[in-house]
């Protein structure tokens, strides 16, 4: 139980995809315009991320070695198309305005990336939680820039407004450059509270260990 | 043995195939009636947002787009307690940043009812604020990009900065919806009939203080032209030119053209109304007609020897040159002999 623990909160700070792993950087970058898009786009691959790791790990002795990419493609445009029918029944208000985003959920280099990196290897129970904390990993870090962006971009927070009347929005923000600068504000918050969680532990991780995903997926070496 | 691997392969993703399609094929089917729901009621709310007067709608196929660029997805007659009320239209064209989607609304009076910005792809916080609710141009009265069409009359000339406030710093986005509004209100003032009343004869008679319609209508000699309507132009009392509004067969279509001229036989102002020829729009641009002010009524005016045709609309231009030709060499003539 532990363990499965660790595993959950491994994709939240330690291993996060967006500041660690550096992956999936393009929808993180353009649906962060308002905080609602934010929590859609985390749930949306959170949803597709943990159903496709389930499945993989589930048949993960039945997919020949040679063919394990289009068989990966498969499972995961399944999940995206079944999600995206979903929010545009459902949802139709938020599907809308992420427009083309939820479809490209399926090119994820994080959904990708978890699938062959650790799914495809580990029990069924840890390739859940490691596709849950992944998930979260991504949805806070979508909700911490939008919020900010859609704050100082607009003035608002969940379309609620926030600030007084007489601010002037800074559109800077929503624009791509202000995007940027709030990823890298993020990413520097979360890398320094990173490095102080694993600084009991050795070695110190560099930046090249970080980087390179261990064999079974699992943050404990770095 | 390979060959046997490889088709062992291709069965195994075959497998794999079929079963996310079956599941895929479940939810298509479990989702697809309320999608359709939900679009649906969207419209309907849209065409009623933008036609608050109307009970119902049905759809009509009457509208068409003169413009290539600018397509008609579906139009609806508004019915109110008395008949039909105006035609409300899904027109999209191009913005900044890709095709933008509008629902426009026309009374029979000649006035936009409303419009609603249904999909913009332009900046956030620049020009994708034409879609926002909550975003004002008029602070005071609440009045959103979209919502200051509502009531605005169809003779307008619908120039952002001038008549239609602008988004700020999204020129580009407000002058493409304003055209997109612009274009809906002529093509629908087409079809219920109300067309005449937006092409002003002043504006090719810029000398003139006062236009009134002429009281008898000049004609023209030339085979195939029809003058259709014939206007005087007075400064304090005197006349200085007479318009008028001429329509003729070109390429595969009509041309429709408005001319004014001077006592002296100067040509004043050329307007291209109208041109269904396939590809012959492009010679409504301003620029075309712009040839024609300054020439003299009488003198030779073709396409290639002192007029410069629309490259792509080569027949229309001729066409179009042959028919301010001959209107203004009938308002010459008529202008002369004193027949207005």
């Amino acid at each position: 139980m532990k363990r499965l623990f660790s595993v959950l909160v491994n994709g939240l700070i330690v291993e996060n995809p967006l500041f660690v792993i550096m992956i999936g950087l393009c929808s993180a970058m353009a649906v962060t315009t308002t905080v609602a898009n934010g929590i859609g786009m985390g749930v949306a691959l959170t949803f597709v991320l943990v159903m496709s790791e389930l499945i993989i790990s589930l048949f993960r002795n039945l997919i020949p070695e040679s063919i394990r990419m289009p068989i990966f493609l498969i499972v995961i445009a399944a999940f995206t198309t079944i999600m995206d029918l979903e929010m545009k029944a459902y949802f139709p208000v938020l599907s809308k305005s992420m427009g083309v985003f939820i479809p490209l959920v399926v090119v994820n280099c994080i959904v990708m990336g978890r699938v062959e990196a650790y799914s495809s290897k580990q029990p069924v129970l840890n390739s859940v939680f490691d596709g849950l904390g992944m998930g979260l990993g991504y949805a806070w870090v979508l909700i911490a820039i939008a919020a900010v962006r859609e704050l100082l971009g607009n003035g608002t927070l969940l379309g609620f407004q926030i600030m007084p009347s007489s601010f002037e929005p800074m559109i800077f923000f929503i624009l791509p450059p202000g995007g940027f600068l709030v990823f890298a504000l993020w990413m520097a918050a979360s890398n320094d509270l990173r490095r102080r969680l694993l600084a009991g532990r050795k070695p110190e991780p560099t930046q090249d260990s970080c980087c390179t995903l261990p064999a079974d997926g699992s943050a404990e070496k770095a | 043995m390979k060959r046997w691997q490889m088709i062992k392969l291709g069965l195994i993703l075959a497998v794999y195939t079929t079963v996310g399609c079956v599941g895929l094929a479940f939810v298509y089917n479990s989702t697809s009636k309320t999608i359709a729901q939900r679009q649906e009621a969207d419209l309907q709310a849209g065409l009623h947002e933008v036609f608050p007067a109307a009970t119902g709608f049905t759809p009509t196929d009457k509208v068409k787009s003169t413009n290539p660029k600018i397509v008609f997805d579906a139009a609806y007659t508004a019915n109110g307690s008395s008949g039909t009320l105006g035609i409300a239209v899904k027109a999209q064209g191009p913005s900044y940043g890709g095709q933008t989607t509008i629902l426009v609304g026309v009374s029979t009076d000649g006035a936009i009812t409303g419009a609603k910005v249904l999909e913009n792809k332009d900046t956030p916080g620049l020009g994708a604020n034409a879609a926002s609710p909550t975003y004002y141009v008029d602070k005071a009265t609440k009045t959103t990009f979209a919502g200051q069409f509502a009531g605005k009359k169809l003779t307008d000339p619908f120039v952002v900065k001038k008549d239609v406030v602008a988004i700020t710093s999204a020129t580009i986005t407000s002058r493409a919806i304003a055209n997109l509004v612009q274009a809906v209100g002529k093509a629908v003032s087409d079809v219920l009939g109300i067309g005449g009343s937006s092409q002003d004869p002043k504006a090719v008679l810029p000398s003139a203080d006062t236009v009134r319609t002429s009281s008898k209508p000049a004609t023209s000699s030339v085979p195939g032209v029809s003058i259709l309507e014939t206007s005087l132009g007075t400064h304090a009392g005197a006349i200085v030119g007479a318009a008028a509004k001429a329509k003729a067969k070109s390429y595969d279509g009509d041309v429709t053209v408005l001319v004014g001229v001077a006592v002296d036989g100067t040509i004043l102002g050329v307007q291209i109304l109208e041109c269904t020829d396939s590809l012959g729009s492009s010679i409504l641009a301003p620029g075309f007609a712009r040839q024609f002010v300054g020439r003299k009524a009488g003198a030779p005016l073709a396409v290639d020897a002192n007029v410069d045709a629309v490259s792509g609309a080569t027949f229309s231009s001729a066409g179009a040159t042959a028919l301010v030709k001959a209107t203004a060499d009938a308002l010459a003539k008529a202008l002369a002999g004193g027949g207005l």
